[in-house]
């Protein structure tokens, strides 16, 4: 048995191996830009808003939603990042009902580059927001003794992240592997629906935390609070 | 468990391509169109708001017309009110003045009808007393009525002889008229008594239709007369007595 899809090559390309996880992130990429572009296509004021396009407003107002709660205000970067980050994660995880299809979530290395670009974002969207100089002078907060338990922190939550992210859905799948042995007609089901329940919460999580870290590099004033707020809340629906 | 870096690597890539995939494809149309769709539904607004800007305006416009346009019809009702009452009471006054002026000529009418009845009857009256005079006269005394006047009107003149010829003046001529030609018999007598009294005077006899039944003499500023009007007023009192005697019985016995 084989616990992560980086393992599985399904075909060599010019010399250079593809495996299930880079295969299946494609097969998402290529769900949700699809997706995006049939229901996107004619999109104009004058005609009238469909089913679909009415899905899709309520999803992106939702998130958009989600991140002005957080960060206190409207952030379109950030709303295309963590929104990306929870509609990829969410579709990987959706996903796991079609048989054949392992989610790319369920990879370490995923979810460690999801949790790497997270520590990329934050600086960046940091940076971005306060300059160079007042970025760098927020690992000094209170003050400067506490700088080397910031940088531990910070890549504490990458770390955290991924883990969290990766543990969820391998396991599930690792679970739900096992019980396919044990008792092929009943316990898978439970556990793709568990896995399903999940895997949205998971998407959820990942998104939020993400916001969480990325409003409190670009905002001082809001982010005590949101760290007090909102960490402790999605550690307790993880555990 | 195993980390595989290049994997890693490639996600962060294919990361990187969604995003842009999803900012291309889906974040920035569904946002643009839902600002779109804001926009117009503000622009709406706005344009309601001023419709019902406009609405409220043209209402008060309305209501400021319709305000006017009541005062100024009751100013006409009232001025035409008033000129009503003004041609009523002309139209009474003249309906007055003209029922007054009709009454006033009817009452002219009235008078001049029982003028004329008056003098009517009186000719008749006149006209059945000579008769009955005359026939009663001839039954009785086997005389004739001029012949009688004749004889009154000699009586009359010998006591006022003198006063006669004071009035009468140089007169040369004594005219005796009478309704209608006196008997010979009569002008002789008559002839003979103005010779006797008055010397040089020449006596004359006319007739006039127009002159009450009767004879008068007519000697320069001096006039002596008999006619029956005498008699026929006092017969017209006596008539209109008992016209007015009839007249309250009358109308006794309609109010019974």
């Amino acid at each position: 048995m084989t616990l992560s899809p980086d393992q599985t090559i399904l075909f060599d390309l010019w010399g250079i191996s593809l495996n299930a996880t880079v295969f299946f992130t494609w097969i998402v990429m290529l769900v949700l830009t699809l997706g995006s572009i049939l229901v996107t296509r004619n999109l104009r004021p004058d005609v009238p808003p469909n089913r679909w396009r009415t899905m899709l407003e309520v999803i992106v107002q939702g998130i958009e939603g989600q991140i002005k709660e957080i960060a206190g205000r409207s952030d379109r970067p950030l709303l295309y990042y963590a929104g990306t980050l929870f509609l990829f994660v969410a579709v990987s995880n959706l996903l796991l009902v079609i048989p054949g299809f392992e989610p790319p979530t369920a990879s370490l290395s995923t979810t460690t580059a999801l949790a790497l670009s997270v520590l990329i974002a934050v600086p960046l969207f940091g940076i971005t927001s306060r300059g160079l100089g007042g970025y760098l002078k927020t690992y000094l907060q209170p003050s400067f003794i506490m700088l080397p338990f910031n940088i531990i922190s910070e890549f504490s939550r990458g770390v955290s992240l991924a883990v969290r992210l990766y543990g969820n859905i391998m396991s599930g799948a690792v679970i739900a592997t096992i019980l396919l042995g044990v008792a092929p007609f009943f316990f898978p089901v439970i556990m793709d629906v568990l896995g399903l329940l999940t895997g949205m919460i998971q998407a959820y999580i990942f998104a939020i935390l993400a916001t969480v870290y990325i409003s409190s590099a670009t905002d001082s004033s809001r982010a005590s609070s949101s760290e007090s707020a909102h960490p402790p809340q999605t550690e307790k629906e993880t555990s | 468990m195993s980390i595989d870096w290049i994997t890693v690597a490639a996600q962060i890539a294919n990361f990187l391509v969604l995003i842009w995939l999803l900012k291309r494809f889906l974040y920035r149309p569904i946002l643009d169109g839902i600002d779109a769709r804001e926009a117009e539904i503000k622009a709406r607004m706005q344009q309601a708001a001023e419709a019902e800007a406009a609405a409220k305006t043209t209402e008060a416009s309305y209501r400021t017309q319709i305000a006017e346009l009541q005062s100024a019809q009751s100013d006409v009702s009232e001025r035409l009110r008033q000129e009503a009452e003004i041609e009523r009471d002309t139209l009474l006054a003249e309906a007055h003045a003209r029922i007054d002026q009709e009454r006033k000529s009817w009452q002219t009418h009235l008078t001049e009808e029982g003028q004329k009845y008056s003098i009517k009857l009186h000719r008749a009256g006149a006209g059945a007393l000579l008769s009955l005079t005359r026939k009663a006269l001839m039954d009785l005394a086997d005389d004739t009525l001029e012949g009688r006047m004749a004889h009154h009107l000699i009586g009359q003149i010998k006591p006022m002889v003198s006063d006669i010829k004071q009035a009468s003046g140089p007169a040369t001529e004594a005219v005796f008229t009478s309704h209608a030609t006196l008997p010979e018999a009569a002008q002789t007598a008559l002839s003979a008594e103005l010779q006797a009294a008055f010397p040089g005077v020449t006596p004359a006899f006319r007739t006039d239709p127009d002159q009450a039944p009767g004879l008068v003499l007519r000697m320069g500023g001096a006039q002596v007369a008999w006619t029956v009007d005498s008699y026929l007023d006092g017969l017209d009192a006596v008539i209109q007595d008992h016209l007015s005697a009839g007249g309250d019985l009358k109308a006794q016995s309609n109010e019974a």
